[in-house]
């Protein structure tokens, strides 16, 4: 399927001609300083709310109504803050390292199916370019806790290298029976591959969400979840900044707007990792049970594109309050657990699942739950 | 050139240029900062640092990044092969390639369960601890 | 190609370029590291120049994600290896150019040739037609039709490599 639902062509038809390439630009610009910087801002205020509601408390309310400027009083603090490099650290590498991890974290931005009309740019190997611009975080850590000149940093840089790269394994092992589904490595594709059609002898395939597509991906899907916690060091898994062990891990001698970097980056990725279960198994921007394409009346693309946009964000955001959830209900793994719930836990049930997958698209010749339950013996 | 990367060029070029912009800015609007007494040494919660900042080798790490990079490059080479499912699916020639894709990942399950067995995959108790005792 | 494209290309070459200069010849051993994933970049982005997207995805999954991490464990888990300096860069450096350029030579005229006896890269229509093709079905239709058996063997290759790397670091 051509790439054509790009965002930056859409900008051109709506706005007026000009060279596509500045669209690209202005696209770019919208997407990570209107979606990302705000979000990670606003999620560490969400989190510091949901945390209090958790714990029975106020949480931020001074700064705006019900403290929801709280973020911006926090960057401003940060920005001002001295602009320290421990004695003996490595200039180059402490400066670098943030640069890292906010690419790993913002540049995936460009391929989440925000809408059917909202796309970054739909490459051909969505998924693979989010995998491979998530594996730049862990580089980054690395070279940050060891410019710190810490033995702390450094073990706790190393601790979560480790952490990062294992579980990049039953992240991908859980995208690939979505691949055997969809065929596609093109995200936007695999998001409309699950539309509901209430006519079902329609064109489109009449596929369900793929979580409830066979048991095996419902499987598959919540441990993409869980290995996104993972990745993102989150509860329950974030040793490498553990608050009570290591100081602060890798972060420890990072401070002010470096620090904030990173704490950006963290929730960035947090929203990617939720944006992409949610647009691999959970149908992206589909409305469940509805079909708002289809109806009598064709509405505006921009009234479409915002219905979509607004669905997409409201799983995405749920999901994003579980992980928060989660935070302060569960205690934190050690760092053996972690390990082996890694590779003798969640690696051989996820390579259990693509198997399971490919026979359950043999022997169903790729129907899914839902067609087999309301299609019968249909094809 | 695909002009799909030409965007998601762009979104790395922003997302690279926001952090030195960020610190521009901090720059800018910071005080001057001077180093005084312990301020620029490394943080050990209060205590004095002792010893270089180096720690002892750990050959689980390095276990670590060697399997993952064997399970990733099984896991590259697995996702072309899986985007032909579903055509294979419509075809009709499922068979072979599902015994395709199950030797293959068929095999990689029983390089993990031999070194599931061996104890390779251990963290703290194995490998290392082992080590120390001889 | 646009006049564009082309300039950026050429910055992607000049990076990639001098990040390997740098792997070669800087005395620090960390930021030859870091040059080399540079470099693992660079090539990245050249595969993308040439519509081999797949290609680009797994070098960036499998060398930056995965042989820069191995690279940097080793570097910073051993402490005699950060303070060995890698070079006299001063000294001994006529004989390795000249080694490599008599290796390099060759395979530099040979490519020249058959990029030379492959003609032009084809019109705009072309390549546009060919970067919006599917390149990940293609490459998986090979894999499982003309070379199956490679693939498969493939797989015994990383096993034999498991094997052998997790026997080598056991405590003997």
């Amino acid at each position: 399927m051509a790439e054509t639902a790009y965002f930056a062509h859409s900008l051109q038809t709506w706005l007026g001609g000009g060279p596509l390439w500045i669209w690209g630009a202005v696209s770019a610009v919208v997407v990570i300083f209107g979606l990302a910087l705000p979000f990670g801002g606003l999620a560490t205020y969400a989190e510091r709310k949901i945390a209090a509601d958790i714990q029975d408390r106020v949480g931020p309310n001074r700064v705006g109504p019900f403290g929801i400027l709280q973020f911006l009083a926090d960057a401003v603090k940060m920005l001002a803050k001295e602009d320290f490099i421990p004695r003996g650290g490595d200039h180059f590498l402490f400066n670098i390292a943030p640069v890292f991890v906010v690419v790993g974290a913002c540049a995936t931005f460009a391929v989440l199916p925000l809408s059917k009309y909202l796309l970054g740019a739909d490459l051909n190997i969505g998924v693979l370019y989010v995998l491979a611009i998530s594996t730049l975080v862990s580089p980054g850590l690395l070279l940050g806790s060891w410019a710190s000149e810490n033995k702390w940093s450094l073990l706790g840089g190393l601790r979560a290298a480790a952490q990062i790269v294992s579980y990049e394994i039953p992240v991908a092992l859980c995208i690939l029976p979505i691949i055997l589904i969809s065929g596609t490595l093109q995200i936007g594709t695999i998001v409309e591959l699950q539309g509901w059609n209430l006519a079902l002898e329609g064109a489109k395939s009449p596929h369900f969400w793929n979580l409830f597509h066979n048991p095996f991906t419902l499987v598959s899907g919540f441990i993409l979840f869980i290995a996104g916690l993972a990745e993102t060091n989150r509860i329950p898994f974030d040793l490498p900044e553990a608050e009570s062990e290591l100081v602060s891990g890798f972060n420890t001698e990072f401070s002010g707007m470096r620090f904030g970097l990173f704490a950006l980056g963290e929730f960035c990725e947090v929203f990617v990792m939720c944006a992409m279960v949610t647009a691999l198994y959970l149908g992206g921007w589909h409305i469940p049970f509805l079909d708002i394409e289809s109806f009598g009346v064709t509405l505006p693309t921009l009234l479409v594109a915002l219905i979509q946009l607004t669905m997409f964000m409201i799983k995405t955001l749920l999901l994003v309050f579980v992980v928060m959830w989660l935070r302060w209900t569960l205690p934190r793994l050690r760092v053996d657990q972690l390990m082996s719930l890694c590779w003798k836990g969640l690696v051989p049930i996820c390579l259990f699942n693509v198997l399971g997958t490919a026979v359950w698209l043999w022997v169903f010749h790729g129907r899914s739950l839902a067609q087999l339950i309301f299609q019968g013996g249909g094809h | 050139m695909e002009t799909g990367f030409l965007s998601a060029f762009w979104f790395i070029i922003v997302a690279a240029v926001t952090v030195p912009l960020m610190l521009l800015v901090g720059a800018l609007l910071r005080p001057k900062s001077r180093v005084v007494g312990a301020s620029h040494d490394s943080y050990e919660c209060g205590e004095k640092p002792i010893g270089s900042a180096w720690i002892k080798f750990n050959i689980r790490f390095y276990i670590v990044a060697i399997v993952f990079i064997i399970f990733d490059v099984e896991m590259v080479a697995i996702f072309p092969p899986a985007t032909m499912y579903r055509t294979a699916i419509q075809q009709g020639n499922v068979g072979i390639v599902f015994a395709e894709i199950f030797v293959f990942v068929g095999l990689l399950l029983a390089g993990l369960a031999y070194c599931w067995v061996r104890g390779d995959l251990e963290w703290v108790k194995g490998v290392y601890q082992t080590n120390r005792r001889k | 190609m646009s006049s564009g494209s082309q300039a950026i290309l050429f910055a992607f070459q000049l990076m990639t370029l001098m990040s390997a200069v740098l792997v070669a010849f800087h005395p620090n051993i960390l930021y030859a590291s870091v040059a080399l994933l540079f470099t693992f970049l660079g090539v990245a982005c050249m595969f993308i120049f040439i519509g081999a997207d797949f290609l680009a995805g797994a070098q960036v999954i499998v060398y930056v994600g995965g042989i820069t991490i191995l690279i940097l464990f080793a570097i910073m888990l051993t402490q005699w290896m950060y303070k060995a300096t890698l070079r006299d860069v001063r000294t001994k450096i006529l004989l390795p150019v000249v080694a490599c350029g008599l290796l390099v030579t060759p395979i530099l005229l040979k490519t020249t040739r058959l990029i030379a006896d492959l003609g032009p890269l084809g019109t705009a229509e072309t390549m546009t037609a060919f970067s919006f093709s599917p390149k990940t079905q293609v490459i998986g239709q090979a894999l499982l039709t003309s070379y199956v058996l490679p693939f498969e063997a493939v797989t015994i290759l990383l096993l034999g490599a498991l094997v052998g790397a997790v026997w080598l670091a056991r405590p003997q």
